[in-house]
């Protein structure tokens, strides 16, 4: 931090300068080791009469001056994290699972929608041997059974260290790394210091008059011009300044921001629309056959309020299911299979913003003739997938996506404007792979490379859009190019987020400590 | 996606060339496959579902043997006509499981390395290519343990016969209840009054489609000769399935032979049909969407690269013949990828084109993101939280009554399952989340909520609202009036009214709702303590939930 050395200037500085530069604190500081050699902090705000905080601050400051010796004992305690928060309310996950199982609710599918945290909960109760997994039924072990009845002693632990919050780590001790390891708890570690004088502190401290001085400037000082009697002190300006953290946008929203700036720099206009779709605008629209694994109960949220949507005008839902069935007159074989329409009409949470970019190709259909070409659109928008969250999967996360419509834009246009996007979030290397999406063709993933971590990072699927996707909605079969990778890998880099939820964790004191986004 | 494991050697033997890892890692992602890693002289690789043919050591060899220029040009696969293997089907599967193609194998050396291969390739086909066996299934065979012809028909569930590894016969009810694939394709058969059955003239059972083979004909390291059926419901992924292993067969040198099928109705066709499919392209269409300037003869190479065979017609056209392998090719544009991956995704310049188009932000983004800086120049925090929650935080725990809300039909968590419809219990539950951390803590949102709509296509309306929330020891109502008022003025507007309100989240008498006109904007006032035991709060809160949707209109 420092780039002056300050001992060795103390050293060849008089005594009187030296005197000039102290605080008053610091002064009463010096002054107070008449009767002990060593004091506490405590002794040392007793004694100057200034409080231990202003005492240790003016402490530091003569240490710095090499005219006090400040040794530090550093004690741990344990304190609970978020989780290990919860837990103390809650109970463990293991131990309540098994306490339904005991009650005879054994079924693995029933249990995990009646559980939270079920899978951590099944995950212990496998390593603690207190139950067996068979046929889909959880079956409780004598182990289990006698789990029961006691208190175990993670959770003593939990509980000693949710009512105390000086417990040192004076416990058994595979206990206390396990619940470590399990990111229940955490070590806090607590600074002791003992003050003393030092060789010169004990030259000077003699040499000291506590008096009258100026510090801090007051509007008293100015009226009666006191500074001009008693003349101001100089500061020791290396001195710590107290941390203070502003109010800030979460730092989601400053990436946001930023990159809806980022698009409409380059000509891009902002689409939006629903966050609950209608699967034909998810799915069908996109040319995703009704079969296609993606379409899956495991990775969609299907509603159950409300069940179904409207399917579009007739025209464009039509020529849909002819592409689907046969291809239609994109000059394509088409999917040939039977397209229920039943299906389209389902209710889901979007999987993709790309649900925009194909909304804004149909409402594009009308003015295609009177000059609406080209056009580019972007979005910035929350997508769902029916995920269990863990710190690899959040079940919503971000996207952006963008659309360039026109008859003369080709595969290298595609790999320009993604170029550039990645270069403007800083990433001056990008390159392109052959990927497969059932809407695109070609179909790429992106890479980029970063700098530091000297890796490629794959940051998401782009391509162009398929004649069967473009020509229904559309009306026309012109060339559009398409993207939509994601944001979160993006801002866990910037922030050296490890744990995805972390993101969404809204912890305020990470949030007030966050540096802002700088792009 | 599938991840499929090949023996690096094995790879290529095939090819017939020496191919050091190195280059393998490198050059094999520009083919359009996944890299997932080496183990000695083991690699992985992902395929991606539109192509299938790429599932097994032979198809991987085939299509990187001609990316890397070493064989190019289409692989034909010729099955000699052969009258002695009949099929007959009967009327009564054809509700069932209609369509089944077919394929004798002969000359087939069974190593380690084919077995291995053919029983991934299998499987992966399986799960992907044939949706779990229900659009498809594939049967393979020692053709010598078999009497021809054969019967595709249907039986009852408490047919009997000996299923593969096991000693004893069993029904097929048992079948589908006791063993682990009858339980797992169960499913496929559901609601069937009669099942898929294979017999042989002798009236043994071959199959119980798509489930399970007879213990009988199995295959082993004797077998020099394959039966090869696959069934389904779609008649053209069962085709492509057995084009795919039969080229697999193909590559490894095995002679193949036609089958002949009698259907009940449409009559005989001989299987599998060999004959590629042919595709007509333009030079000018290739150069337009790829932004190159390609002669025809370099577009015929780049196409032989990818395992087609091209001749110029004239200038303008050149006709395209596509491998039986190939599933996923159905429009011009799919041949033009070929083009561009062969002509490699790193040779193309990127060019930004001369296009002027005018950027343009949300206008109801714009008005939120100045909401946000608004309301941080008031010293709040923004959070930002998750828009699926569940019912509890949503009204038990605020003290309010259920109201219908969007709700997701097959949640994963229960914690998770319904979508908002107002953004206050977010902002309650960061503050309980926090309460380890210094106070005050001031914070908002600005985010989207649900709520259900009839007159709209997808029944709901994505609405934005902002929600504050002031917790520290000496929050009240006048506090949060203060910045609601200092919010409306700042906007400029200044004929708002403020109104005592009802709401059981809040105080009674200590909420107010504020709109202008007789339009409703939002509510705040100080939560009723009621709600803080809800959640565990020891600390008072007040806040405000303003639609802005609404404000945005009225400014």
């Amino acid at each position: 931090m420092h780039k002056y050395p300050f001992i060795n200037i103390m050293s060849i500085m008089s005594s009187d300068k030296i005197i000039q530069q102290l605080h008053e604190n610091e002064k009463r500081v010096l002054k107070s080791f008449k009767s002990k050699k060593v004091l506490s902090a405590d002794e040392l705000s007793k004694i100057t009469k200034l409080s231990k905080e202003a005492a240790e601050k003016a402490a530091e400051w003569g240490k710095q001056k090499n005219l006090i010796s400040i040794k530090e004992n550093v004690s741990e305690f344990l304190e609970l994290t978020i989780e290990g928060h919860e837990y103390s309310k809650t109970g463990l996950p293991e131990k309540r699972l098994i306490s339904v199982v005991s009650k005879g609710m054994d079924e693995i599918e029933t249990l995990k929608n009646k559980i939270p945290q079920f899978s951590i909960g099944l995950v212990w109760i496998n390593k603690n041997g207190w139950a067996e997994v068979k046929d889909g039924k959880i079956l409780i072990t004598k182990e289990g059974m006698e789990s029961l009845s006691r208190k175990l002693d993670e959770e003593e632990l939990l509980a000693k260290v949710s009512k105390n919050t000086k417990m040192s780590r004076d416990f058994k001790r595979d206990i206390v790394d396990k619940l470590i390891r399990r990111g229940l708890i955490r070590i806090r570690t607590e600074v002791n210091r003992e003050y003393a004088l030092t060789a010169s502190g004990k030259k000077i401290e003699s040499q000291i008059k506590l008096g009258k001085e100026i510090g801090q400037i007051t509007v008293d000082v100015l009226k009666k011009g006191d500074w001009k009697k008693y003349g101001l002190r100089a500061y020791n300006i290396s001195t710590p300044a107290a941390k203070i953290h502003p109010s800030k946008k979460h730092f989601m929203t400053q990436v946001i921001e930023y990159i809806r700036n980022v698009w409409t720099e380059m000509g891009f206009k902002e689409m939006s629309g629903p966050l609950l779709e209608v699967s034909f605008w998810n799915f069908d629209a996109l040319y995703q056959p009704q079969d296609h694994p993606a379409r899956d109960l495991a990775d969609t949220f299907y509603m159950k309020i409300p069940s179904e949507g409207q399917l579009p005008e007739d025209e464009i839902t039509q020529a849909v299911k002819a592409t689907h069935e046969n291809g239609w007159t994109c000059n394509s074989l088409g999917w040939q299979y039977s397209w229920n329409p039943n299906f389209a009409k389902k209710s889901v949470m979007r999987t993709h913003t790309t649900t925009l970019s194909v909304r804004t190709l149909a409402q594009l259909r009308k003015d295609v003739d009177k000059g609406a070409l080209p056009a580019k659109y972007f979005s910035v928008g929350r997508v769902f997938r029916n995920e269990v969250l863990d710190w690899k999967h959040l079940a919503e996360f971000y996207q952006t996506d963008g659309i360039v419509v026109g008859e003369d834009v080709n595969f290298r246009h595609f790999l320009a404007y993604l170029k550039r996007y990645f270069a403007k979030l800083g990433f001056e290397k990008a390159r392109f792979r052959p990927a497969y999406f059932p809407y695109t063709e070609m179909s790429t993933e992106i890479e980029v490379f970063h700098p530091e971590q000297k890796s490629w990072i794959e940051l998401g699927g782009a391509g162009m859009f398929r004649p069967e996707v473009v020509k229904p909605l559309l009306g026309k079969d012109i060339p559009v190019l398409a993207w939509g990778p994601g944001l979160e890998r993006l801002v866990m880099i910037n922030y050296d987020i490890k744990n995805i939820r972390e993101l969404y964790w809204n912890d305020l004191k990470q949030l007030r400590e966050a540096k802002i986004w700088l792009g | 996606m599938p991840v499929i494991n090949i023996n690096r050697n094995d790879f290529c033997r095939l090819i017939g060339h020496e191919i050091p890892m190195k280059t393998i890692e490198e050059r094999i992602p520009m083919l359009g496959v996944g890299w997932e890693g080496t183990e000695g002289e083991e690699f992985s690789i992902e395929v991606f579902p539109n192509r299938p043919d790429m599932l097994s050591v032979e198809g991987l060899a085939r299509a990187f043997s001609s990316f890397m220029n070493i064989e190019r040009g289409l692989r034909e696969y010729k099955a000699e006509p052969a009258e002695e293997f009949l099929i007959v089907v009967q009327p009564k599967v054809m509700n069932v499981r209609p369509f089944i193609v077919s394929c004798v194998v002969k000359n087939v050396d069974l190593s380690d390395d084919l077995i291995r291969s053919v029983i991934q390739m299998q499987e992966k086909l399986h799960v992907t290519h044939c949706r779990k066996r229900k659009k498809a299934a594939i049967g393979i065979y020692d053709l010598e343990k078999i009497s021809f012809p054969l019967t595709y028909t249907t039986e009852k569930r408490t047919f009997k016969y000996v299923p593969l590894e096991e000693k004893q016969e069993m029904s097929l009810q048992e079948i589908l209840e006791k063993l682990p694939k009858g339980k797992d394709y169960a499913w496929i058969l559901e609601g069937m009054n009669e099942y898929p059955i294979l017999l042989d003239s002798r009236g043994k059972t071959l199959s119980f489609i798509p489930i399970l083979n007879a213990d009988e004909n199995k295959i082993d390291n004797k077998t020099k000769n394959l039966f090869i059926e696959v069934t389904g419901t779609d008649e053209k992924t069962v085709t492509e399935v057995l084009n795919i292993i039969i080229s697999t067969f193909g590559d490894r040198g095995a002679k193949m032979h036609k089958v002949k099928i009698k259907y009940p109705d449409t009559g005989i066709i001989y299987t599998p049909n060999t004959s590629p499919k042919m595709m007509s392209l333009e030079p000018k269409y290739v150069n337009k969407i790829l932004g190159l300037n390609l002669r025809n003869y370099e577009i015929i190479e780049y196409l032989q690269r990818m395992g087609h065979d091209a001749v110029e017609i004239n200038k303008e056209n050149i006709e395209v013949t596509i491998p039986i392998y190939r599933t996923d090719i159905m429009h011009a544009m799919d041949i033009v990828e070929d083009v561009a991956i062969a002509f490699g995704y790193e040779n193309f310049e990127a060019v930004i084109p001369n296009i002027s188009t005018i950027g343009e932000e949300n206008p109801l983004e714009v008005f939120a993101s100045r909401l946000r800086s608004l309301m941080v120049g008031h010293e709040l925090q923004e959070v930002f939280t998750f828009i699926l929650t569940n019912k509890k935080n949503l009204f038990n725990k605020m003290n309010v009554k259920e109201t219908e809300i969007a709700e997701t039909a097959n949640p994963k968590t229960e914690e998770y399952n319904v979508v908002r419809n107002w953004l206050l219990p977010s902002l309650i539950e960061i503050l309980e989340r926090n309460q380890h951390h210094e106070y005050p803590q001031n914070i908002f949102e600005v985010g989207d909520v649900v709520i259900l709509n009839p007159y709209t296509d997808t029944g709901t309306e994505t609405k934005k609202r902002l929600a504050l929330a002031m917790c520290h020891s000496k929050t009240n109502f006048a506090e949060i009036k203060s910045i609601v008022e200092s919010m409306m003025k700042n906007l400029g507007i200044n004929n708002y009214k403020i109104e005592e309100a009802e709401h059981k989240s809040f105080v009674a008498g200590r909420c107010a709702k504020i709109g202008i006109d007789s339009i409703e904007l939002g509510v705040f006032g100080e939560i009723n303590p009621v709600v803080l035991e809800n959640w565990k709060l020891e600390m008072p809160v007040s806040t405000a939930e303003i639609d802005i949707d609404l404000l945005q209109k009225l400014i």
